[in-house]
């Protein structure tokens, strides 16, 4: 068996996935208006560390996260050879090194944490999280390591931020995934840690299992979702055929609901195209923005604490249906026991990803 | 020969990196997002939008408003001589 | 057992298929050097002239490595064929790039906007070639074997048939591209770090 446990959230919303789940409880959200931010000067929506400002962010993040979650694991294994870090990321330490956007963070997590070996950064856009979450998995269950630490990071930029002005793909106002007002994305910044194991007992608390999935392309449009949803639907139906679940099986589906137009359109037919479209179901983009990197893990977090917690988190921002099929999203916190939650991210270059938690 | 379609044509060239087709390539009523004309994508739509604040001077904020617009060199010409006079 | 069927390396002067230079670069000529390799081999995909250099490369290598390997992807189911693709320095000529087109351009660009992420090359052969496999792109400080072998291993495992690897670094300064594609097959040359590593170096002086 696959265990993941040791969750680790550093978001506006707080240091650890304690604190954050604390602040999804109440329904905050991150979002803030920044002045000046946008390209024009235009205050923009934005989900910003409060006090992240200067040099080496990307760097500091993750020595932040790295440092948290070495206080929830057998600390011992992070020195051993069976051990790697794996780093979901898009753009890295971009505003310190255009040339070189990891090598230095990579080499100072080695030295500061006395690492056996180099991480390795895995760099997919949108599902980069919830691929190198499965990379992890498949890593650990192949014997080629005993444990994988998988952290997720992106720090806001102006660079990523006015590129995706140019696309007008930013919204107005706190982004509304699958409301039918909908009109794009909020941008975010944060960090998600998680340990993956065959090992139980490295873990300080009860992990839970972790159903690795499949990643599937769209072989659509470098930027555009898929009008049908193909790659998300291969995605998933490998993943579970792989565990040989059924749609009964899954509980809740965390969404990748971005707040665009099209790509919540696209992840609406793919859940009816899978019949997942009657599963409780929420975005999380609301709460964090859109974390780019660290999204999945995050996100994967936040499907961790809900199980721990027994309880589903509403999907902020969402009020009136707003694809051509409806889902059924949460419109409030609801208490209820969760045993598999699937978790799926969609992104440019046409990827999809998919993994499932459950609890043991 | 119209001197704003010539230059739009140039310009599209240049902004889009159609780099295997010159002026003459390009009829003033070809259809710039049909297959059979140029072949143009939803991002060079948005391309379009920065050529022509670029170039030209005339902000569209809504990506809507090119559609009709962009159809061809002659509609092109047409909506920045329209922007210009009003 | 898996074995390399078929590969190209692209570099700044020279493209060889199969260890066979194919072509070289004009100096002469005004056109660059992704651009004559287009040319020359008359190859016909007008998105060509749209895409990032990175995105360039991978589409001319994959197109090539296809030519040397007639009946693939034929063979295959439309997920069946795995792209793990992995360099250096991520998307990072193409980020200045964009960095230069809002603060000297006076608007950020978005068709140089979307190429801004390493991994949108195997969107691009991916829709090329209605490709709907597993698709990984990792940044390495260096070409590293190892990790294509570790990572095939795992794909194998879970329905992927065949894999086309890569390693592709392309930089204001340099041009080293590697594609490979392995398959399985009764006989040829083994997967293996080794061979990997050599073929890497295929006619190139330090081989």
């Amino acid at each position: 068996m696959i265990y993941i446990g040791a969750e680790v959230i550093v978001s506006p919303l707080g240091d650890t996935a304690e604190d954050n789940w604390q602040a999804l409880r109440e329904n905050r959200s991150g979002i803030a208006l920044i002045p000046d931010a946008g390209f024009n000067q235009e205050a923009i929506h934005l989900s910003r560390i409060t006090g992240l400002n200067g040099p080496l962010r990307f760097q500091r993040l993750i020595t932040q996260a790295m440092a948290t979650l070495k206080e929830r694991i057998d600390a011992s294994i992070l020195v051993s050879d069976r051990t790697i870090v794996l780093i979901s990321s898009t753009k890295g330490a971009l505003d310190d090194n255009l040339h070189d956007q990891f090598s230095e963070t990579c080499v100072s997590a080695k030295e500061q944490f006395k690492l056996a070996n180099l991480p390795l950064v895995i760099s997919n856009a949108c599902i980069s999280g919830v691929l190198t979450v499965n990379v992890a998995g498949n890593m650990v269950e192949a014997g080629q390591y005993d444990h994988v630490i998988v952290v997720g990071c992106d720090v806001a930029s102006d660079f990523v931020l006015y590129g995706f002005q140019s696309l007008f793909a930013v919204s107005d106002k706190p982004c509304a995934p699958f409301d039918a007002a909908r009109n794009g994305i909020t941008l975010g910044e944060g960090c998600g840690a998680v340990l993956v194991s065959a090992t139980r007992s490295v873990f300080k608390n009860a992990p839970l299992e972790l159903l690795t999935g499949a990643s599937a392309n769209d072989a659509n449009h470098i930027s555009g979702p898929s009008r049908t949803g193909e790659g998300l639907v291969r995605s998933v139906t490998r993943t579970m055929r792989k565990h040989g679940a059924d749609a009964g099986e899954i509980d809740f589906i965390c969404a990748h609901g971005t707040g665009t137009v099209f790509n919540d359109e696209m992840e609406a037919i793919a859940f009816d195209r899978l019949a997942l479209s009657d599963k409780p179901l929420n975005s999380l983009k609301g709460y964090f923005g859109h974390t780019l990197g660290a999204a999945g893990v995050i996100e994967t977090a936040v499907c961790m604490q809900m199980i721990r917690n027994g309880m589903m988190i509403r999907s902020m921002g969402y009020r009136d249906a707003g694809t051509s099929i409806p889902l059924n999203i949460m419109v409030e916190n609801e208490p209820k026991k969760l045993r598999t939650i699937l978790k799926t991210a969609s992104g440019f270059g046409g990827g999809n990803a998919s993994l499932m938690i459950r609890d043991l | 020969m119209d001197s704003l379609k010539e230059d739009l044509k140039k310009q599209i060239i240049e902004q889009l990196n159609l780099e295997d087709l010159s002026v003459e390539d390009i009829a003033d009523d070809a259809l710039l997002f049909n297959d059979q004309g140029l072949g143009l994508d939803s991002i060079d739509a948005l391309e379009l939008i920065v050529l022509l604040e670029k170039y030209h001077g005339i902000q569209l904020t809504n990506p809507e408003e090119g559609k009709e617009a962009f159809k061809s060199i002659d509609t092109m010409a047409a909506y920045i001589r329209k922007r210009n006079a009003a | 057992m898996k074995v390399i069927t078929a590969y190209c390396n692209l570099r700044a002067d020279e493209c060889l298929v199969n260890g066979e230079v194919i072509a070289r670069r004009d100096s002469s000529s005004e056109d660059s050097w992704f651009k004559q390799l287009y040319r020359q081999q008359e190859l016909v995909y007008p998105k060509f002239y749209k895409m990032d250099a990175l995105s360039q490369a991978g589409y001319l290598a994959s197109e090539l490595i296809k030519r040397a390997n007639p009946g693939f992807p034929e063979a295959y189911a439309d997920d069946e064929i795995a792209m793990v693709f992995a360099n250096a320095s991520s998307s990072a000529v193409t980020d200045r790039r964009f960095i230069q087109s809002y603060e000297h351009g006076g608007s950020p660009s978005p068709s140089l906007f979307v190429y801004t992420l390493p991994n949108i090359v195997l969107g691009e052969i991916a829709i090329l070639n209605k490709w709907y496999g597993e698709n990984l792109f990792a940044v390495l400080p260096k070409f590293t074997p190892g990790f294509y072998l570790d990572y095939n291993q795992i794909l194998l495992a879970s329905g992927s048939r065949a894999l086309l690897g890569g390693w592709l670094e392309v930089t204001a300064d340099s041009t080293d591209v590697f594609l490979f594609l392995v398959e399985e097959q009764e006989s040829g040359m083994e997967f293996s770090s080794e061979n990997l590593l050599h073929l890497s170096q295929a006619g190139s002086v330090a081989a």
